[in-house]
């Protein structure tokens, strides 16, 4: 990958895939994998791009399609999701984001199933019902039931933790 | 006041430290192990191929009466798997603590030497071959009968004035010899245009690699 393609092509979207590697990994190691792999991933599919989304939705599409397949290849050597060594494991290697509010939601992000993950990350990352369902491949008149159910389970599951 | 996730969501994002890409140098080396790893796999899987073909082969040539060409590919397969695994194992040996560029130099310098035995092996592996296979049915059976004999005489039968050379056609033995040479020649031009085939598309990404990291480094 030229380091050009880097900087015009992935780095104005590494947000997206910061966001989405961080609810599909629990260490800054992991994280890191996880993220250089999609790049990685972008650079060498980058020809299959037909330009019939925009980069952006491709972009989402190739780093969810990467963190689950590294999600599922990782499991088997998975430790256990114990939610307060993770957090202090995180805040020893600086995984841990300033804002503690947005580490809560975090925490209780990876406590949802793999697909409803995503589909939390799109709508907060403010994409529409329509290009959420294209990313996930599902269909888009399910999409408002899923996130309302979703962000329910996410404010019980933060009210569990701020209580 | 309450916060919605949303709100957490947007204002955690502002703070500056939030979205920090992380270093991504290491990027070069997983890619040349990637592709090195593929190629290993792809090696391994043929060379097992070989393996059972050349052990299948050996079965059924007993079965259908040609256990000579059975035995000779046998032989020979055998042979031309051992020299590359032999191979392999020297592919194993490469230090993987080496920066990619000269990770993917040792990685391309292998690929050469091994190019280059397998294309010296070819130039008298599918001579054996076809000498195999013309030996293979020139023995078999045909009704208590070598199947070439048979042939001859029925070649006799049409043209009784052939000439023979240790009872075989002086022609046959012209036209196989002639082939034999050719086989030779081109044994190297086809193994690379079969190695081109299996293996094309990971040389191509190799290549493409190289010529990546050397823009970068110049």
């Amino acid at each position: 990958m030229s380091s050009d393609f880097y900087k015009t092509s992935i780095l104005p979207f590494a947000g997206i895939i910061i966001k989405l590697c961080r609810a599909y990994t629990n260490s800054q190691e992991d994280f890191e994998d996880y993220y250089q792999e999609v790049c990685l991933q972008i650079w060498r599919s980058k020809d299959k791009f037909r330009e019939e989304s925009q980069w952006s939705t491709w972009v989402y599409r190739v780093s969810l399609n990467v963190c689950l397949t590294l999600l599922k290849k990782n499991k088997k050597n998975a430790k256990p999701f114990v939610s307060d060594a993770i957090t202090i494991e995180a805040t020893e290697s600086n995984y841990a984001f300033a804002d503690e509010s947005l580490n809560l939601l975090y925490d209780a992000i990876r406590k949802l199933s793999e697909i409803d993950r995503a589909v939390i990350m799109l709508y907060l990352d403010e994409k529409s019902q329509k290009e959420i369902a294209e990313i996930i491949g599902t269909n888009p008149n399910n999409i408002g039931v899923r996130v309302n159910r979703i962000k329910i389970r996410l404010k019980k599951i933060l009210d569990g933790k701020i209580n | 006041m309450e916060r919605s996730i949303e709100n957490i969501w947007k204002e955690g994002f502002l703070k500056s430290d939030a979205l920090v890409a992380p270093k991504i140098n290491n990027l070069y080396n997983q890619k040349s192990i990637h592709i090195i790893d593929k190629f290993k796999r792809m090696f391994k899987i043929n060379l097992i191929a070989i393996v059972v073909f050349s052990f299948g082969f050996l079965i059924v040539s007993f079965f259908v009466g040609i256990p000579i060409t059975g035995v000779m590919f046998f032989i020979t397969l055998s042979i031309l798997v051992f020299i590359n695994k032999k191979l392999l194992n020297g592919l194993d040996k490469i230090d993987m603590g080496i920066s990619s560029y000269q990770y993917l130099k040792v990685f391309n310098q292998w690929v050469k030497k091994q190019v280059s035995i397998n294309e010296k092996i070819s130039k008298f592996l599918y001579p054996i071959i076809f000498i195999s296979m013309i030996l293979g049915f020139w023995f078999k059976d045909a009704q208590g009968m070598p199947l070439g004999k048979r042939l001859v005489n029925e070649v006799l039968k049409a043209f009784p004035d052939i000439y023979l050379v240790y009872g075989i056609p002086l022609i046959g033995i012209v036209i196989a010899l002639l082939i034999t040479i050719l086989l030779g020649f081109f044994g190297g031009r086809i193994y690379k245009w079969d190695l081109n085939i299996v293996y094309g598309r990971v040389f191509r990404k190799l290549k493409e690699l190289m010529t990546d990291i050397e823009s970068l480094r110049s």
